[in-house]
């Protein structure tokens, strides 16, 4: 009888520890997370446009019928062309003509070596951002060197550009992520925003809730008071979770749309050489937020051109 | 201990592992794979008497769970519902496999399933396993994969074991393949794998689609071993019950 109540026990134990490695209670990627209820995103939306922007129309554009647009875009637009008549300026900037926008937004994207991923990218993000009724201009920052991709330090070097150019708010974005949604507005929140939170490569969950790449929203002045991105980055990985450290130190909370409007498509690529120092590093991050960062960015700039859909600069690490 | 009963837990995991090369080699081993056990089932069934069967059946298990739970997992794609989903699948289908020997071994040693030891002569109902060794009442077949006779009293849990196992499978290749390659939306929340090119790239990613691949080697398998039960020993089965339902009808 007390036999096999100890192998009860035993039984119950092993059961219990297997729940417990099995279900992995650190890994919580998720479907759904907190977010910004669809009704109140106008209120949370940080109304500002660039230094020297001024609109011809008198009436103020309405963002309320573009939040609640539930069309999903069609990525095969990236393999066509822009629409004639697009009225988009060189150096990829455009502004609605008919009415005034309320946003004005830096798209930022670093890039190297995907010349067929950044066409098609560009024509689709023009395509959906003419939909959106925002002022905005895409900013293509190219690392000309033979080192590995700093996509952060290429971030930092994008965001001075458009802060010269009086851009109030950033959108941090990777050439291979494409927005689904037309209510996926592409201006900044009052808190820094996580956009690409639903990606179809990552099965559309969120890996885990501290993620803030792929493509975020964040105002220049939060980015100042971080002090941008850390320029220590080489290779894949790590940047992001080190801006995410500088969040934290600077007391900023970052918020999310909803999954079903913050889904994105990746498009796929080879897997990039994984930077050997990011976990060193990121140890360190909340340590190294004063001195590295858009305080210590020094770079050459090679080349600065005015495209027809982007301002491409050209940069030596 | 036997060789035999050890042998499956070294050669699957180094094929696997082989497989991660390159595309070109995952399908040659999975051939290689394939044409050994079409080789087994077709020799005849006396040189068959090995536990290196079995011993295959749980190892590609483990395999597979543990590349499920330690690689798939890892990559932070799936949720915990969805590795509930699959742990609760896989729990059934132990149980009734599980369940299956149990009744096997119980049946043969005492039960009203076991023959006369020493007739001279096999009654109607009776049968002599080959691989047992010993005669056997309502036998319907020897499971070498499972190193068990199956007979009418557990015919029903190595059914559900069988069905069981092809919805784990189906669930954790589904899981793995839409993690490690591209997936797209199939029909509201389920997710098919669409683009897999670059998962060689990557010892991690090529491991679970290995893995993956082989499990979907096994779907197939257990779909022609279910489709077998249904054309040959479901009537079988269940004939007493309707020749009863009959009689009835006819009083």
């Amino acid at each position: 009888m007390r036999h096999a109540y100890k192998k009860k026990i035993l039984y119950c134990g092993l059961v219990i520890v297997g729940v417990i490695i099995f279900l992995h209670p650190n890994m919580n990627a998720r479907r759904t997370y907190d977010f910004i209820e669809k009704r109140n995103i106008l209120e949370h939306l940080y109304d500002q446009t660039a230094q020297n922007f001024t609109s011809p129309a008198i009436l103020d554009c309405d963002y309320h019928d573009i939040l609640f647009d539930d069309t999903t875009m069609s990525i095969n637009l990236m393999d066509g062309d822009l629409i004639e008549g697009h009225r988009i300026k060189d150096g990829g900037e455009f502004h609605p003509s008919d009415c005034k926008p309320k946003f004005s937004t830096a798209i930022i994207v670093p890039y190297r070596d995907r010349a067929e991923t950044l066409r098609g990218f560009l024509v689709y993000m023009h395509m959906f951002l003419r939909r959106q009724n925002i002022h905005y201009r895409i900013y293509v920052i190219e690392q000309v060197d033979m080192r590995p991709f700093n996509r952060a330090k290429l971030l930092n070097i994008g965001a001075a550009a458009a802060f010269k150019a009086g851009y109030p708010c950033l959108v941090l974005h990777d050439v291979d992520l494409l927005p689904l949604k037309p209510a996926n507005l592409y201006a900044c929140t009052k808190c820094p925003r996580h956009m690409s939170s639903s990606i179809n490569k990552f099965r559309f969950v969120l890996p885990y809730l501290s993620l803030f790449g792929g493509a975020i929203a964040i105002t220049s002045s939060q980015f100042k008071l971080i002090n941008g991105m850390s320029n220590e980055y080489y290779g894949w990985g790590g940047e992001d979770d080190d801006l995410y450290a500088r969040l934290e130190v600077g007391e900023l909370k970052l918020c999310r749309f909803a999954p079903d409007t913050s889904r994105y498509h990746m498009v796929t690529h080879q897997t990039q050489q994984k930077g050997e120092k990011r976990h060193k590093l990121l140890n360190y991050a909340k340590n190294r937020i004063n001195n590295d960062g858009l305080n210590t960015l020094r770079y050459t700039e090679v080349a600065t051109v005015l495209h027809p859909l982007f301002t491409h600069i050209m940069v030596d690490l | 201990m036997d060789l035999d009963a050890v042998l499956p837990f070294i050669i699957l995991p180094i094929l696997l592992l082989i497989a991660t090369l390159s595309h070109i080699i995952t399908i040659i081993i999975m051939v290689v794979i394939g044409m050994g056990t079409l080789y087994v089932v077709s020799r005849p069934r006396q040189k068959n008497r090995s536990p290196f069967f079995f011993s295959w059946t749980l190892s590609s298990g483990i395999c597979m769970f543990l590349v499920f739970e330690l690689g798939v997992l890892r990559l932070l794609e799936i949720t915990q519902l969805e590795n509930f989903i699959f742990l609760l699948l896989l729990a059934c289908t132990c149980y009734f496999f599980y369940k299956m020997k149990a009744i096997a071994d119980y049946e043969l040693a005492t039960g009203s399933s076991k023959g006369k030891v020493y007739s001279p002569v096999l009654t109607a109902d009776s049968h002599y396993c080959q691989i047992c060794q010993i005669e056997v009442n309502e036998k319907f077949f020897h499971s070498i994969w499972w190193d068990c006779c199956v007979l009418r009293p557990n015919y029903i849990h190595f059914l559900a074991g069988q069905v069981f196992a092809f919805g784990t499978l189906l669930v954790g290749v589904n899981l793995g393949l839409t993690t490690v390659c591209q997936p797209f939306v199939f029909y509201g929340t389920i997710l098919l794998p669409q683009d897999c090119e670059d998962v060689y790239y990557e010892f991690e990613l090529a491991i679970c689609f290995v893995a993956c691949i082989y499990g979907v080697g096994y779907l197939f398998v257990i779909s022609i071993v279910l489709l077998h039960q249904l054309l040959v020993y479901i009537p079988k089965y269940s004939e007493p019950q309707w020749r009863r339902l009959v009689n009835v009808l006819n009083v």
